[in-house]
C-alpha cells in the first residue's frame, strides 16, 4: 500500500487534495501497468487519465479503503481493455479501407522499421506485443496482470471476482493461446531477445 | 510471484516465454508522468462535473415543469365541472327515460306458416 488508509478514506469523502496525493502515489505505478498492457506509448497518459478520472466518479462506492488497490487495478484493467477493444475496431476499419498493394506495403514498411531499430528493449517490446496481439483482449490483460505485473492469483480474484481455480483455468487457456502464437511467429524472434548475448 | 501449473506439452516453450515475459517486464520500465498530467486529469473532472450538473439542472426543470402542467390540469378541470353540473340521475336512468316512449311491437314473436305443398 502506497497511501495510508486516512488519505482514501478522506479522498472517498470529497477532500479535493487527498485525492490529488492519491493520484500523486499511484500515478506512475499505474501508468507503467498500463504501458505494458496497451504498449502505445502515446496514449498511455489518455488512459491513465481515464482510470483516475473513474477513481474520482466512484470513490464513494469504496466499501473499505483496504480494497483499494485491487480496486484501483480494476479500474485499470477495465480501462486498458476498452482502449484495446476500440484500437482493435479502429485497425480493423482502417485496413478494410486499404487495398491488398497497400496492405504489403505497409507491412514491409513495419518489417523495415523493425531491423533498422538497433534498440533491444524495443525488440523485446515489440516481440511480446506481437504475441499478445495475436490473443483476445481479456486473455491480453489477464496475462500482462498475471505473468509481467506479478500480480498474485488471490489480488487477481479480487479484481476479477472469481474464485482462484476458476481463474487459473482462464490463465491457463490464455497461456495455451500466447503460447501457440510464440510457437508459430514469434520463436525464433523470442530466442534471439531472450539468449544471453 | 506465484506460480500457475503451466501443463504443456513442451515445458521449453513455457520456460522461454517466462523468460520473454520477464524480459518485457524489465525492457519496459514504469513512464514517469507529464507535467500537465494533473492540470489535464482535473479539466477532465470539472468537465464532466459540469455535463452532469447541466444534466441534472436539466432534469430538475423538466419535473418542476411537469409539477406546474399537473396543477393546472387539475385546477381546470375542477373549474370545468363547476361550469357544467352532472346530472342528479345516474346513466341507466337517463337511458330508462329516453327508451320510456318507444313502440316495442314490431317484437312480437314470428310466426312460421308450413309450406301447403309439403306433406
Amino acid at each position: 500500500m502506497l497511501v495510508d488508509y486516512e488519505l482514501i478514506k478522506r479522498a472517498r469523502d470529497g477532500d479535493g487534495a487527498a485525492f490529488n496525493e492519491l493520484v500523486r502515489a499511484y500515478r506512475r505505478r499505474i501508468l507503467g501497468t498500463i504501458a505494458r498492457l496497451i504498449s502505445h506509448p502515446e496514449d498511455v497518459e489518455d488512459v491513465g487519465q481515464e482510470v483516475f478520472l473513474r477513481l474520482y466518479f466512484s470513490l464513494d462506492q469504496l466499501r473499505s479503503a483496504e480494497v483499494f488497490e485491487p480496486w484501483l487495478y480494476r479500474l485499470t484493467a477495465n480501462a486498458a481493455y476498452d482502449y484495446l477493444r476500440k484500437r482493435r475496431r479502429r485497425m480493423e476499419s482502417r485496413m478494410a479501407d486499404l487495398s491488398e498493394q497497400q496492405v504489403m506495403l505497409a507491412d514491409a514498411q513495419a518489417g523495415g522499421r523493425v531491423d533498422s531499430d538497433d534498440s533491444e528493449r524495443k525488440r523485446i517490446r515489440e516481440t511480446v506485443d506481437s504475441l499478445l496481439d495475436a490473443v483476445s483482449e481479456e486473455d491480453r490483460v489477464l496475462l500482462t496482470l498475471k505473468e509481467v505485473e506479478g500480480l498474485s492469483l488471490k489480488e487477481l480474484g479480487t479484481i476479477y471476482q472469481v474464485n482462484e481455480n476458476a481463474l487459473k483455468v482462464r490463465l491457463f487457456r490464455a497461456r495455451q493461446r500466447v503460447l501457440k502464437a510464440f510457437n508459430n511467429a514469434g520463436r525464433k524472434q523470442a530466442k534471439r531477445v531472450t539468449s544471453p548475448r | 510471484m506465484e506460480t500457475v501449473n503451466h501443463n504443456i506439452d513442451d515445458p521449453g516453450d513455457g520456460e522461454q516465454l517466462d523468460a520473454l515475459f520477464r524480459a518485457y517486464r524489465s525492457a519496459s520500465p514504469d513512464p514517469e508522468t507529464g507535467p500537465n498530467f494533473m492540470p489535464h486529469l482535473w479539466q477532465k473532472i470539472e468537465a464532466r462535473e459540469r455535463g452532469s450538473a447541466i444534466f441534472a439542472r436539466l432534469a430538475r426543470s423538466l419535473v418542476s415543469l411537469a409539477l406546474a402542467l399537473t396543477l393546472l390540469m387539475t385546477i381546470a378541470v375542477s373549474l370545468l365541472r363547476r361550469q357544467a353540473p352532472v346530472p342528479p340521475e345516474t346513466y341507466v336512468e337517463v337511458l330508462a327515460e329516453d327508451h320510456e316512449n318507444q313502440n316495442f311491437d314490431y317484437f312480437e314473436p314470428v310466426h312460421v306458416e308450413p309450406a301447403a305443398d309439403q306433406h
